[in-house]
């Protein structure tokens, strides 16, 4: 089409207006006057169809259509909309998730440490390393908490002990709340399932990158402790570094297994 | 009917279109006037963005195609659409329900 002809054409003038008002990106822009064209040269053939001449079809068509300005509008609200509700819902999901797992990874942890506790000793699990000591107003503080103790570094490592378990396991009980919620939700709205929001795989990747940084640190720490000889509140890292491992091993087994049945380029030997 | 009144409506409306099988914006918007006996007359071209915003969301997928000498965008229901029109439809009648026997009620 010629440009004289192109400016006698209205669905070609419609057009212009409608790319004039139109705030989105230029990809998205292309599409929505491509899908505007065809719609409005297929209303004009409708209209001339049943009878109407080629000018009143066209005018028919562009009134249906909408003025250029309230499409763009129309455009803009839904843009305006940052994500749709089932997206954000759904990465709400794979956060709660993901912290839900942690939470409860970390309350398995104290109960690993109450373990190593009565097994151990609770100096292995919260005991002071060497050199550390407490002020007069400290220990009071501490005979007070753990009036039961023959002295301060015992009742000191009494309490420290109750609050490694104490506060693991209450954030563990969270995380069972939270995975609960998840779960419910999941069952509420079971359409988000096939929301494609987060690449397949998300979950298990982020989970062994954390599970695995976490347990290589903790174990990293526990054993560095060991080898120079001081096994005090060992237990607090080494409990964490073994659930930790574990919780890589759950994350990255399915993770091995998706990448294992992927069609990703294998490597072709010569 | 005025496009405020169908607000919140107009989602499980299109869903509920695209429940018949694939079908590109032109016949969408027909299919609502049809079926709705001329009630619903939107101006057509507000369709798109919604229609837009549901492949966003993961209930539509949409591919074009060639008809009649012109690329066309066809739109389907996704897996998450057909689950979605499922729940929206069991909440709209639940809803279409209670409001007739509150009417009813009131007559």
């Amino acid at each position: 089409m010629n440009e004289t002809a192109r400016r006698d054409d209205p669905i070609e003038r419609y057009l212009d207006q409608l790319a004039h008002e139109l705030r989105l990106g230029p990809e998205r822009t292309r599409r929505v006057l491509r899908e505007a064209e065809d719609h409005l040269r297929e209303s004009v053939a409708a209209a001339e169809a049943a009878g109407a001449t080629p000018d009143e079809a066209e005018r028919q068509a562009i009134d249906r259509f909408g003025s250029p300005r309230t499409v763009a509008r129309r455009f803009a609200a839904e843009q305006a909309s940052v994500l749709p509700p089932s997206v954000l819902l759904n990465l709400v999901l794979a956060v709660v998730l993901l912290g839900g797992i942690g939470a409860v990874a970390v309350g398995i942890s104290g109960g690993v440490a109450q373990v190593m506790g009565s097994v151990f000793g609770e100096r292995f699990v919260a005991g002071d390393t060497n050199g550390v000591t407490y002020t007069p107003a400290r220990c009071r503080d501490f005979m007070e908490y753990e009036p039961q103790a023959p002295d301060c570094e015992a009742a000191a490592t009494a309490h420290h002990f109750g609050e490694v378990v104490g506060y693991r396991i209450a954030l563990g009980v969270l995380g069972i709340c939270a995975l609960a919620v998840y779960a419910l939700v999941r069952r509420r709205y079971p359409y988000l399932a096939g929301v494609r929001v987060l690449p397949d795989g998300f979950v298990p990747t982020v989970g062994a990158a954390l599970f695995g940084a976490a347990a290589a640190l903790l174990l990293f720490q526990s054993l560095g402790q060991l080898a120079v000889g001081d096994a005090s509140g060992v237990g607090a890292y080494l409990s964490g570094g073994i659930v930790s491992a574990v919780a890589f091993c759950g994350c990255a087994w399915p993770l091995l297994r998706m990448l294992r049945d992927s069609d990703l380029p294998r490597p072709v030997r010569a | 009917m005025r496009g405020e009144t169908l607000k919140g409506h107009l989602d499980l409306l299109l869903l509920a279109v695209l429940a018949g099988g694939p079908a590109h914006g032109y016949a969408i918007i027909t299919a609502l006037k049809d079926r709705s006996s001329g009630v619903f007359d939107l101006p057509e071209g507000t369709i798109y963005p919604a229609l837009h915003r549901l492949e966003r969301a993961g209930l539509l997928d949409s591919h074009w195609a060639l008809a009649a000498g012109r690329s066309r965008r066809i739109y389907e229901l996704s897996p998450a659409g057909r689950e979605a029109l499922r729940t929206q439809r069991d909440d709209w009648q639940r809803f279409a329900r209670a409001i007739h026997a509150v009417v009813q009620g009131s007559a």
